[in-house]
């Protein structure tokens, strides 16, 4: 307790003479940065499984062919879930002479669970939200419905043996899928008037959706239990399979959330750690002076224990209150993009912030102090030190895996964490060698330099590890800075891909050889735009270099799933834009017999390039030679396929065509007179996922420009943090200079070549190291194609030297106007 | 003012006039020198003694060039240095003035060599190695011309500073306590040195000391005491 008094006492006498302000700012920031954006890494994730949660109507869905038991309903209801059930399949509808194929849903009066369905009265009136679907005896239908079989609201609509009224336009539903049952023109009823429909027959092909949702613990319990219940028929569905060209992008956004939180770590990390440093050295003295006064080495260590945590804990708790304040004025800003409700942050997330600055002040503060334990006083006072004593290694080491544990506790990215960190270390020490000889290749030249750039560089080469341990923080905030650029861009990019301005939005299929011709300048005329033509062969793969298909799937595989039913085989001349060879040649002068295949579906079915694969067309058996394989983008939500095929092969097997074009939401219309033209004709409608889906992409974008601006300010404070850090020094240095008469000219001179030598080396050392952990990550983690940006080799190093060139020119521009006294006398 | 001394041309080397220097902090203004006049001729030598906080170190700053006055004026050679900017008194300092500090103050990246070359670069002397290793030689240091200040002891790099003071052979030299950190025998030992160099080179020698036996080696001197000349 003794101790604790003293240490009060100490630091405040520090804080009085304003020796703690550069430590406390540092800390404030680097806990503020990081308290941020935990907060808001986890918050935004949090509130991305709620939406995702949307997307499935539930938190859980069982999807099964069959009813499913009682016992996992009551499993359910004993675990506290809540329970909704829709059913789906298509059914024909004959109203006013006309017949149309709907896919049907009926729904529990629960249903849905998660998110909300949209209606609307008219064509003009404005959307409702509803929480809930149908009343018995009631219909909702999509406005195309109405317009194929001429029916208004109000009136009655059949389907099977039961009649319904047509109570609402449905313009909204959370779980539309993008396959082909709910694809058709949705018409949605309760349960309970499922069985006056008679239409569920035995034999019907019908799709069960058990919901569920709950707290996280329970549905965590339930999924456990569920799993060895389910039999081959039932499949538990989660957002990543369900719905790829959503899950995909909230995976990636979920990993650039993490990432963004384990960078900003690291780099408040360096920033406290370069701050404690200085701060450690300057009380070496105090340190040496108490153990001449009697001090024990134990009792200064608990003094200076007690000091840091002191300091930590007031420094870490402005940091997290102001770190709060941030997050909330950040998710005002994008209130706007976000749901309206926002998850509230875990209780780790809102601490996080505060054990980091301890651990790490604790962590960088007490090594140097531990030198002192074998060193006379005398010697600490001149600073003749040893190298640190293993215990130091000891306690850095512990710092470091504290807070590696600390990141993966929170991110749950084992994967990444682990990515980063071990590149991140073997950066590092390659770093650290590189910038070692770097300088020792710099010293033979010296001597033939004039003399500023003599004076500047010897500075940098002699102090070496000084020089070194800037390099290292430089680079560190540079890197950072680049990786969230570059990952940034690239996941922006990546999405504007997937969806580009005016994509198809829907589809046409079974157009008969003969109209497309006629389909054609129907859809140009209709939309102005050209649209491709896919010829499309349905044949089913049975062996592989004649072995038949079955020895090769394994069970719920998408081998499988391609395997059971036809596929879609086409012909085409040339590659598609979507697609990418990953080996072979598109087609060169063998054109007979060769198919090019997706290369995951080739994985999944151990198929090589050069295998023979037999396709069954009708009665009909054939054989094709593996002459590529293709990366196919499957969430574009564009026409793709597993097998293409040189033109010659297929033509003559009985074909039909495929093809997708784009409507606005005005156009629509287009759909009813397609269909009457061309009654064979089936279409499918993919404007609603797509917008939903753009909705998504643009609220991750903001989002992540957000992080990224914040990553980029986190950078910035290291930057000004180490280029402080090293004010003093330089200061005395310019003074004994001035004494010997050197110019403000040469000062300022031997200052910018010093720093923009230090921005310049170090620009180039965090290229190389962004670049690889970039790969790394991209390769690994994040499944991203991996490009080098040759602007940025150039642009990071130059504005790296210019950057820091000028805040050190400027740190220092006071020095050459006081006089060489008061310098000396402040330091 | 009595007197319109800025008419007056001086004709001494050193020549300082109604010296004052006032430093305000947070308990209010402090007095630490106050009223300083003096004149100090070519090849004269100078001991400035007086108690611990009596404002020797100010006093020394001052008549370097390395403060300004509160009040009063300095000129070394004619030139008033507070009509001076801080660039045109280095250029003054290089060339005229050498200055030992109490703790050494040698730049702590470069060899000993360097140190003492660095004065003599800075006026673009091309044999500015030749002329330092001689000089580091008469100082007995000419096997240590390679190590930096952490390798040497504390009379040895008081010997670098002084090499250093003396290696562009300045007019006026200005110690301040250049034995205060040392032990009897080596500061004896500099003290020696600082005299043979002196006289060798005719400079004109500033000292500040407390040792009264060092204080009477030299022409004249002063006894501060809370910040005026007695
Ligand atoms: N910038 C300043 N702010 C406040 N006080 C100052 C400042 N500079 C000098 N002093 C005070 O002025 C007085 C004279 O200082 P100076 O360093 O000249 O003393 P000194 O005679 O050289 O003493 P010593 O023999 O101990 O070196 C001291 O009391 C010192 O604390
Ligand atoms: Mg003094």
């Amino acid at each position: 307790m003794k101790a604790l008094a003293l240490a009060f006492k100490l630091l405040f006498r520090d804080y009085r003479s304003g020796e703690l302000s550069l430590l406390f700012l540092a800390l404030i920031i680097a806990v503020t940065s990081v308290t941020a954006i935990s907060l808001l890494a986890d918050r935004l994730q949090q509130t991305m499984v709620t939406q995702a949660a949307e997307f499935l109507a539930a938190d859980l869905v069982v999807n099964s062919t069959t009813p499913i038991s009682a016992d996992i309903v009551q499993m359910a209801t004993g675990l506290n879930l809540q329970q909704a059930q829709s059913i789906e399949f298509t059914s024909v509808i004959m109203e006013n002479e006309q017949l149309l194929l709907a896919g049907v849903k009926a729904v529990s009066n629960n249903y849905p669970l998660r998110g909300q369905l949209k209606t609307s009265l008219s064509d003009y009136a404005t959307e409702q939200i509803q929480a809930h679907g149908p009343e018995r005896n009631t219909v909702w239908v999509e406005k195309r419905i109405l317009s194929a079989l001429n029916l208004k609201l109000g009136e009655q609509l059949r389907i099977g043996e039961k009649a319904l009224t047509i109570s609402h336009v449905l313009t909204y539903e959370p779980d539309k899928r993008g396959d082909l049952y709910s694809l058709s023109p949705r018409a949605m009823l309760n349960t309970e008037d499922l069985a006056a429909t008679q239409v569920i027959q035995p034999g019907s092909h019908i799709h069960y959706f058990w919901q569920f949702a709950g707290a996280p613990e329970a549905l965590a319990q339930f999924k456990q239990q569920l799993k060895p219940l389910l039999n081959p028929s039932q499949k538990l569905m989660d957002i990543h399979e369900d719905r790829p060209e959503i899950g995909g992008a909230l995976q990636r956004a979920e990993r650039y959330l993490g990432l963004s939180s384990i960078v900003i770590v690291l780099i408040a990390g360096v920033t406290i750690a370069m701050s404690t440093r200085r701060y450690s050295e300057r009380h070496l003295d105090t340190a040496a002076l108490l153990r001449c006064l009697g001090s024990t080495q134990a009792q200064i260590l608990t003094l200076f224990t007690w000091q840091i945590i002191l300091l930590g804990v007031l420094a870490s708790s402005v940091g997290c209150g102001l770190g709060w304040l941030l997050q909330d004025f950040l998710l005002h800003l994008l209130a706007s993009l976000l749901p309206q409700k926002i998850a509230a942050p875990s209780l780790l997330s809102i601490v996080f912030g505060l054990l980091m600055g301890i651990i790490i002040l604790l962590g960088f503060a007490l090594p140097p102090l531990l030198q002192l334990r074998k060193v006379s006083a005398l010697r600490v006072l001149r600073r003749d030190l040893e190298p640190l004593p293993a215990s130091a290694w000891l306690v850095y080491g512990l710092a470091i895996s504290l807070l590696s544990v600390l990141i993966w506790q929170y991110t749950h990215d084992l994967r990444m964490t682990a990515t980063i960190g071990l590149s991140g270390v073997a950066g590092f020490v390659l770093l650290y060698a590189l910038a070692y000889g770097l300088l020792t290749l710099l010293k033979p030249l010296l001597p033939k330099l004039s003399l500023a750039w003599r004076l500047s560089l010897q500075n940098l080469v002699q102090e070496r590890s000084t020089s070194i341990s800037q390099i290292l923080a430089f680079s560190m905030a540079l890197m950072v800075m680049q990786l969230s650029y570059t990952v940034k861009s690239d996941l922006i990019d990546n999405w504007q891909q997937q969806l580009p301005v005016q994509a198809p939005n829907h589809f046409a299929l079974n157009i008969f050889p003969e109209q497309v011709h006629s389909v054609e300048q129907d859809i140009q005329l209709a939309t102005q735009g050209n649209s491709h033509f896919y010829p499309i062969v349905r044949g089913r793969l049975t062996a592989i270099n004649d072995v038949a298909v079955q020895r090769y799937v394994t069970k719920d595989s998408q081998g499988q799933q391609a395997t059971e039913r036809d596929l879609s085989l086409t012909w085409s001349e040339s590659l598609p834009p979507d697609n990418t060879l990953v080996s072979g040649n598109w087609w060169q002068d063998k054109r007979e017999g060769v198919v090019s295949v997706e290369q995951k579906l080739a994985e999944n079915l151990g198929i090589k390039m050069g295998d023979r694969l037999t396709f069954t067309v009708g009665s009909e058996q054939f054989t094709a030679q593996v002459s590529s394989l293709r990366q196919v983008h499957w969430e574009t939500m564009q026409p793709n396929f597993y097998m293409i095929f040189a033109p010659g092969n297929l033509e003559r097997f009985a074909h039909t065509f495929l093809t997708s074009f784009y409507l606005a939401p005005a156009q629509k219309a287009f759909l009813n007179t397609l269909v009457k033209n061309y009654p064979s004709i089936t279409v499918l409608e993919v404007d609603q996922i797509l917008a939903q889906l753009k909705t998504i992409l643009t609220q991750l974008t903001t989002t992540i420009n957000y992080l990224f601006s914040l990553g980029v300010l986190a950078g910035f404070t290291v930057l000004f943090a180490a280029i402080t850090a090293s004010l003093d020094q330089r200061k005395h240095k310019s003074a004994i200079m001035r004494t010997l008469g050197a110019n403000s000219r040469l000062l300022n001179t031997i200052h910018c070549i010093e720093f923009a030598g230090l921005g310049l080396i170090s620009g180039i050392l965090a290229v190389c190291l962004a670049e690889s952990v970039t790969w790394v990550l991209y390769h690994f983690v994040m499944h991203l194609e991996y490009h080098s940006r040759v602007l940025l080799w150039v642009l990071i190093p130059l504005s790296a030297s210019g950057v820091i060139a000028a805040a050190g020119y400027f740190g220092l521009l006071k020095v050459s106007q006081t006089t060489p006294m008061q310098i000396l006398r402040s330091l | 003012m009595t007197r319109s001394h800025i008419s007056e041309t001086p004709t001494s080397l050193i020549e300082v006039r109604q010296l004052g220097k006032t430093v305000n902090t947070a308990t209010g203004p402090i007095h630490i020198l106050t009223d300083i006049n003096l004149r100090i001729n070519a090849g004269e030598s100078l001991a400035i003694i007086g108690t611990s906080g009596s404002g020797k170190s100010t006093l020394l700053g001052l008549l370097a060039g390395l403060d300004l006055p509160s009040q009063g004026e300095v000129f070394i050679q004619q030139h008033a240095l507070t009509t001076m900017d801080e660039d045109a008194r280095a250029e003054l300092r290089n060339q005229l003035i050498g200055f030992v500090f109490q703790a050494f103050q040698l730049l702590p990246g470069l060899t000993a060599l360097e140190n003492v070359m660095l004065p003599l670069e800075l006026s673009h002397r091309a044999d500015a190695e030749v002329v330092a290793a001689a000089l580091l030689q008469r100082v007995g240091l000419g096997n240590r011309l390679t190590h930096t200040p952490k390798q040497l002891s504390g009379g040895e790099q008081q010997r670098v500073a002084l090499a250093r003071a003396f290696v562009t052979q300045p007019r006026i030299l200005f110690a301040d306590e250049p034995t205060g950190n040392l032990d009897r025998k080596t500061g004896a030992h500099i003290i020696d040195l600082l005299f043979e160099l002196n006289a060798e080179q005719q400079t004109t020698l500033i000292l500040v000391t407390h040792d009264v036996q060092l204080a009477q080696r030299c022409q004249h001197t002063i006894t501060l005491e809370g910040g005026c000349m007695l």
